[in-house]
């Protein structure tokens, strides 16, 4: 009964410091619970001052532990006047020390490297198995369909068109190498190690085309009508024959 | 004139040098197609030829013309008469017993003669309306109007439709001309002749949403009034061949060059920005050839045009090339772009000598193909360099060598006819070579491989400077004739002739090179040197021993001028050497003092002085290598002994690529771990040409394996992998793709391949070596890489590949999962997944399927995975990519070799007839040619009767619409049954043959055991040779003493029949008829085949010391001659019954028999002297060959028992 009573007097005081807008019970507030709850408030200093009250006294200190000077480092933190000092210290400084942990990216090459291999393998690996549970395959065993399944082989169409236009990834990756030049590539493992400079071979070629390219073509839109190739002029209406 | 009359003089004319007169030259030709249906595949179409007659009595025009429908001919608007006969459609009619090739290739090389418009004969024969004959006598012009149609073309024109939605444009579908040599006749008739020129309207009317390209210069293009179809107008005004003549029609995308305006290219809908691509090189060329020939491009335009299903990689025709779409490549694409630049340079080169310059006769081919070549090749030493030409140069050289060596020799120049010494040059080759419609499509290639070679000697003898004078003089007298007008008779000016290219060299360079001709074009044959030398200490002299092998077949004695470079301590010595009939030994002075000059550097050839380490060296001797002909100015194979240390001096610090190449090659016979260190050291040298390099790998993991026990290290070159191509910090793994350097990506794709041969001392592939290839699989990163690494990952696989070894297998278990090689089932794991990803990212050329095919195969061959064609016939199918057809196809060819299965070689067989793309048709027989099932020498339960119906219908009509294709039969033909009748035929009617003049007995011949031929090759082509000559003389004793009925000789089939009849077939049975044959005739009905034609030139006895053994035997065991052994009786009689039917046909000939008597006892006396020399030599050795198998078999034979 009086912890529900006690109870209920520190609720209806957070209630009513709560109705005035603040977080902390200050006495008036319990001075209006009091009341509330038919309490005599004027009652309550005569009793704390009764004479036969009970007081609790502190616990008799018998061989306090004494701490070894060695494991404590820094000073502990005192404790606030609201508790009482023989309560346990705070514990020591170091263990408020923080430090923010976040995953960080793993920056070894090796790692990185095979990471990204067994990726890409099983990646490879689930999309064609994917591919040949839902389709037709062929199999290298008579037995076994299932170990080594190929996707069957399905003729094409236009079989040249599949066979030497570059794929849409490849597309995409040769636009990636000729945005940012291949040469400055942050993979430092992997630069040339030795560029012929007389080489001739085609690709010093394409670039020099390449740019040429782009001077003519630039240059080309002003001169297309001047182009006189037979196959750009255009189709001739027939020649409506008369009778002779 | 009796035609054979008019065509013999017609003959002698052309030999002589003023050239070949047509009697119906064509001044002017216009070819009209109105109608192209892609749905049926058929053209609707006329042509109209300008003749001017320049004989009186011209009554007969001749023209070719193959599978068209003529509808109707005029000739100056009055309907004429024509009759269409090709010979070639089924080449032996009444032979349906004979199986022997002999007999086939002289019938096809007769019927090919018979159409052949350099001999004004043709197809097609229009009979001038007798109201014009007048006309003609007055020499005017006739214009010839034929209407004709083609309806589903099996051959020179190619329709490829592709089956799906969507009008035909939308499809892509597209057509185009195609043929090996003068193949035009096929679509639309013509003089099909390289050697007579006219002018050209070309008119095609097709689908709006087409482009049609041809020859010469696009006029005009007009819709027709619905406006749903438009007419492309073409004008060719520089006279051209027929055979030059092309066409491709196709919703084609126009690209106009941009550097040059008047040069476009088509290429199939979307493919553009390739095209871009791949044509942005071609202007270069242009200006590379037009400046070294000093020539302007001698037409006004030029057109490329990409088409799929090509017949060959590069067509050229005059002023455009049909060139195969899958030439086209995008920037990524290293490999390719070396190779299809090539191909350009290619077809520009035979723009000028092939296209604009065209030949007078067949036999003046190699002048155009040899300076074709050998332009080509001056583009590609100032293209890719003077170590790549060489390495070309060497490369040709070891392949035509390779060839002739085999086969028995190439000739540039064959003459025919004429002189009786020399009628069969090419009596070693089982097909004619008197037509190029009759040869094998491999000896042309070897045939355009040597041209070009001797056009480089030639140089070599008159320097390139007179060389490209001579070309400038046949172009600019060539370019002046063009313009002329046909009346002025220049334009023979534009066809180069052997003499007139001979002439003119002479004329420009002042130097005789007759012998270098005769040596090398009007012979056939390589030179084939040994050397060895010893070095005398005494006379500071090095004595060279250089021996030939000229008995060999496809050898030739050379006698003249040989270089010789010895590499001495001070310094590179060039020697000329004269190589003479007797002299082996030559005397060679040395320079240097043996070791006195230790601390010196060397000199070397070029100018450049190295250090060298000479320990290794023999202290006795200056010498550190030696060559012999480094500059290959003799077409030869040279096999050198020196000892392992000269050829490591020759490959370190010699700077020619050959020698560099040949001192490798030589190296694999010294696994010593000096060669090991010269060759790690040449492959880690930066400077050296990245093909020696290449090179390198493979010898070095040849002499890794011979070492494998000594070996010390890592495998062989996987450090030095490791140091090139893979990270510092962690060495198993390679760094992400950079091809940069093109060098060191050609070595990186070459070294695992290269690795994966290397084998432990249980001839396993070194499990290290296979992870390592599995982790350079693995950690394969090409992200950021500029180019395609699908090349590089196709080799990869290949070196999977390359490790597999043969299964240990107990009992021919069954292969199943559960007993598979752990080894086997990683690598297996890698080509699923590789041949699954192609599926969904497909790779250029589809590379990689090409690989795991190929890699799958090896796995079933080395018996780790069952043997099974099912997967490689689904590969094959029409549909995929030709390169994964090709490979598959070739999958099941091995397959059949090696299951010997017959189900497959019907399947591919059956390919070969229905297949709808020409060139894979022609692949599956090449395939099969160089991969035989079985071949002659050979028992097989493949070789049976059928197939040799199958193969005999194959050639004989199944193929008439490809000459290549055909060729292709005969080779095959050729490698499985021989030239004489097939081994497992029943034996033919008779088995023994009645000399009944010499009143002998004589085994029939073609029972005689392919093996037992075999043996006598050499002497079988002597007599070749005089039966040619027997040939020769009927030829013209008919010519002389008889008339030969017109009109029997106008049709050319029974010109072929005359022909035929005059042969000799060396192995069909003969008999030496006489008055026997009205006693006996049906035995000579049985005989019909050896008509009686045959006996009249007869001071010959048909493969005589092969059968002679036989019938000696025969004779002494049965009192020689008597008639009453009757060899009939031992004949089945069924044979009587189907063959009476053909006494008709001998009775036919009696009459010419009886007109031969006379000449025939002239012989006679020569016949015997004959036998009884034969008789002599066959004494010493009368049963050689009685061991065989083959033989024994014969003599269980039921004619003999009897």
């Amino acid at each position: 009964m009086l912890q529900s009573y006690i109870s209920e007097i520190g609720r209806s005081a957070k209630s009513y410091c709560e109705h005035t807008a603040r977080t902390q019970p200050t006495l008036s507030d319990i001075v209006v619970t009091l009341v509330e709850m038919g309490f005599n408030v004027e009652t309550l200093p005569a009793y704390a001052k009764r004479s036969q009250r009970m007081v609790i006294t502190a616990p008799p200190v018998t061989n306090q532990p004494v701490t070894p000077k060695a494991l404590t480092a820094g000073q502990n933190k005192p404790h606030p006047s609201h508790i009482p000092g023989h309560f346990p210290e705070f514990p020591d400084p170091h263990t408020y020390i923080k430090t923010p942990t976040y995953r960080e990216p793993v920056s070894d090459y090796q790692v990185l490297r095979e990471k990204a291999a067994s990726q890409r393998r099983d990646v490879e690996r689930a999309l064609t198995r994917f591919m040949a549970k839902t389709g037709e395959t062929q199999s290298l065993f008579k037995d076994d369909v299932s170990t080594f399944p190929l996707i069957a082989a399905r003729p094409f169409t236009v079989p040249y068109l599949t066979a030497l236009l570059p794929s849409e990834l490849e597309m995409q990756q040769m636009e990636e190498t000729d945005s940012s030049e291949q040469d400055d590539q942050t993979d430092t493992e992997n630069l040339p190690l030795h560029m012929s400079t007389d080489d001739s071979g085609p690709e010093k070629e394409n670039a020099s085309v390449l740019q040429q390219n782009t001077s003519l073509s630039g240059s080309r839109n002003g001169e297309e009508n001047m182009i006189d190739n037979p196959y750009l002029r255009p189709v001739k209406k027939p020649k409506i024959r008369r009778k002779k | 004139v009796p035609p054979v009359g008019m065509l013999l003089f017609r003959m002698n004319r052309k030999k002589g040098d003023k050239g070949f007169e047509s009697p119906r030259p064509t001044t002017h030709q216009v070819v009209c197609i109105n109608n192209i249906n892609f749905q049926r595949k058929s053209v609707v179409g006329y042509v109209e030829l300008t003749i001017f007659p320049t004989v009186a009595n011209l009554n007969r025009i001749k023209l070719n013309s193959k599978q068209c429908r003529i509808y109707r001919v005029r000739v100056n608007d009055l309907e004429a008469a024509f009759i269409y006969n090709d010979p070639t459609l089924e080449v032996c009619h009444h032979e349906s017993k004979q199986r022997n090739l002999n007999y086939f290739s002289n019938a096809y090389a007769a019927a090919v003669s018979a159409v052949d418009p350099d001999a004004g004969n043709g197809e097609l024969c229009i009979k001038v309306p007798s109201e014009l004959w007048k006309h003609v006598d007055e020499l005017k012009v006739l214009k010839v109007h034929i209407n004709f149609s083609l309806d589903q073309p099996k051959g020179g024109l190619h329709f490829v439709v592709p089956n799906m939605e969507g009008s035909m444009a939308e499809r892509g579908a597209h057509v185009f001309s195609c043929g090996y040599q003068n193949s035009t006749r096929f679509w639309f008739p013509c003089v099909d002749s390289y050697s007579e020129l006219c002018t050209w309207k070309l008119e095609y009317t097709v689908d709006a949403a087409m482009v049609a390209v041809s020859n010469g210069d696009l006029v005009e293009t007009v819709y027709t009034h619905d406006m749903r179809k438009k007419t492309f107008h073409y004008m060719l005004a520089i006279p051209t061949a027929a055979s030059n003549i092309s066409l491709a029609i196709g919703p084609f995308e126009i690209l106009v060059d941009p550097y040059m305006h008047e040069v476009t290219h088509f290429c199939l809908p979307q493919l553009l920005p390739l095209l871009k691509h791949t044509t942005s090189y071609l202007h270069e060329v242009f200006e590379f050839y037009e400046e070294i020939l000093t020539c302007r491009y001698p037409y006004s335009c030029f057109k490329t045009v990409f088409i799929d299903e090509a017949y060959v990689e590069v067509a050229a025709y005059a002023s455009m090339s049909i060139f195969s779409t899958n030439l086209l490549h995008s920037a990524m694409i290293i490999d390719e772009t070396p190779l299809t630049r090539r191909c350009l340079a290619q077809a520009l080169a035979q723009q000028f000598f092939g296209c604009f310059i065209s030949r007078m006769s067949w036999s003046d081919e190699w002048v155009l193909k040899g300076i074709s070549g050998y332009i080509y090749g001056l583009w590609m030493k100032k293209t890719f360099g003077v170590n790549e030409y060489r390495h070309w140069i060497k490369q040709e050289l070891d392949q035509i060598v390779a060839y002739e060596l085999k086969t028995g020799g190439v000739l540039l120049h064959p003459i025919f006819g004429g002189g009786k010494e020399k009628d069969n040059p090419a009596s070693h080759l089982h097909f004619s070579i008197k037509h190029p419609h009759t040869l094998s499509w491999e000896y042309y290639t070897m045939f355009q491989c040597k041209a070009h070679l001797v056009m480089r000697l030639i140089e070599n003898r008159i320097s390139m400077e007179f060389m490209l004078q001579v070309f400038n003089k046949l172009l600019s007298l060539a370019s002046t004739a063009s313009s002329q007008k046909f009346q002025s008779h220049m334009w023979s000016q534009m066809l180069v002739s052997t003499s007139g290219f001979l002439k003119s060299i002479s004329n420009v360079s002042g130097k005789d090179i007759q012998p270098l001709i005769k040596q090398w074009v009007d012979q056939s044959g390589v030179v084939k040197f040994y050397g060895s030398f010893a070095f005398n200490r005494k006379r500071n002299v090095l004595e060279l021993e250089i021996k030939q092998d000229y008995t060999s077949p496809g050898t030739q004695k050379y006698v003249g001028p040989l270089k010789v470079t010895v590499q001495e301590l001070d310094g590179s010595f060039n020697h000329t050497l004269q190589i003479e009939e007797n002299s082996l030994k030559h005397d060679i002075p040395c320079h240097s003092k043996s070791r006195r000059n230790k601390k010196k550097k060397i000199p070397l050839m070029n100018g450049e002085e190295v250090d060298m380490d000479l320990s290794a060296m023999d202290a006795d001797s200056p010498l550190l290598w030696i060559r012999i002909d480094p500059d290959m100015s003799v077409l030869r194979k040279v096999e050198f002994e020196q000892s392992d240390f000269m050829w490591q001096y020759q490959l370190r610090y010699e700077r020619d690529v050959v020698a560099q190449e040949e001192a490798i090659l030589a190296l694999e016979k010294f696994p010593t771990p000096a060669s090991r260190l010269a060759l790690t050291d040449i492959l880690e040298q930066e400077q050296c040409f990245y093909r020696v390099r290449m090179l390198a790998c493979f010898c070095l993991a040849k002499i890794a394996n011979s070492m494998v026990s000594t070996w010390t290290g890592p495998p062989a070159m996987k450090s030095l992998f490791t140091r090139m191509f893979c990270c510092k910090t962690c060495p198993n793994i390679v760094k992400t793709n950079n091809f940069m350097n093109f060098q060191s990506y050609f070595l990186q794709k070459t070294m695992p391949v290269a690795m994966a041969l290397l084998r432990d001392v249980h001839n396993l592939c070194p499990k290290e070596v296979l992870m390592f290839i599995l982790d350079l699989i693995k950690y394969n990163d090409n992200r950021k890489n500029k180019f395609s690494d699908n090349y590089y990952r196709a080799e990869l696989i290949d070196a999977l590949a390359n490790s597999v070894t043969p299964a240990v297998s107990v009992n021919n278990e069954v292969r199943t999962l559960d007993n598979l090689n752990p080894d086997v089932r990683l690598i297996l794991e890698e080509i699923t997944r590789f041949l699954n990803m192609e599926k969904l990212l497909p790779s250029y050329r589809h590379t990689i399927t090409v690989s795991c095919l190929k890699a799958i195969r090896v796995l079933q061959k080395n018996g780790h995975v069952p043997s099974d064609p099912a997967l490689f016939k689904s590969y094959a199918e029409y549909g995929h990519f030709v390169d994964v057809r090709i490979a598959a196809l070739e999958a099941v060819v091995d397959y059949t070799k090696v299951d010997r299965s017959y189900e497959e070689l019907q399947w591919l067989l059956t390919m070969v007839q229905n297949d709808p793309v020409p060139y894979i048709r022609h692949k599956i027989l090449d395939m099969l040619t160089k991969n035989p099932p079985f071949t002659k020498n050979m028992e097989s339960p493949l070789c049976n009767e059928a197939l040799v119906d199958q193969l005999w219908k194959l050639m004989n009509s199944g193929t008439s619409h490809d000459w290549r294709l055909r060729c292709g039969a005969v080779d095959l033909y050729f490698t499985l049954f021989g030239l004489s009748r097939p081994s497992c035929l029943p034996l033919p009617e008779l088995g023994l043959v009645l000399n009944l003049k010499e009143k002998k007995a004589v085994l029939n011949p073609t029972i005689i055991p392919e093996s037992v031929a075999n043996n006598q090759e050499p002497v079988n082509s002597t007599n070749n040779h005089g039966q040619s000559v027997g040939f020769q003389n009927t030829f013209s004793n008919s010519q002389e003493e008889e008339e030969i009925d017109m009109d029997t000789v106008h049709d050319s089939q029974a010109f072929i029949y005359h022909h035929l009849n005059m042969l000799e077939r060396p192995s069909t049975p003969v008999l030496f008829v006489s008055d026997i044959c009205t006693i006996l005739p049906m035995l000579i009905a049985s005989l019909s085949v050896s008509s009686p034609q045959a006996t009249v030139g007869s001071d010959f006895p048909p493969f005589p010391r092969i059968s002679l053994p036989f019938s000696i035997s025969r004779c002494k065991e049965q009192s020689s001659g008597e008639v009453n052994m009757h060899p009939v009786s031992a004949a089945p009689l069924s044979v009587f019954s189907k063959e009476s039917n053909s006494s008709k046909h001998s009775d036919h000939h009696h009459h010419h028999h009886h007109e031969h008597k006379k000449k025939k006892k002239k012989h006679k006396h020569k016949h015997k002297h004959k036998h009884k020399h034969d008789n002599k030599e066959k004494e010493k050795d009368p049963f050689a060959f009685s061991n065989s198998p083959a033989s024994a078999r014969s003599i269980r034979s039921p004619s003999l028992s009897d």
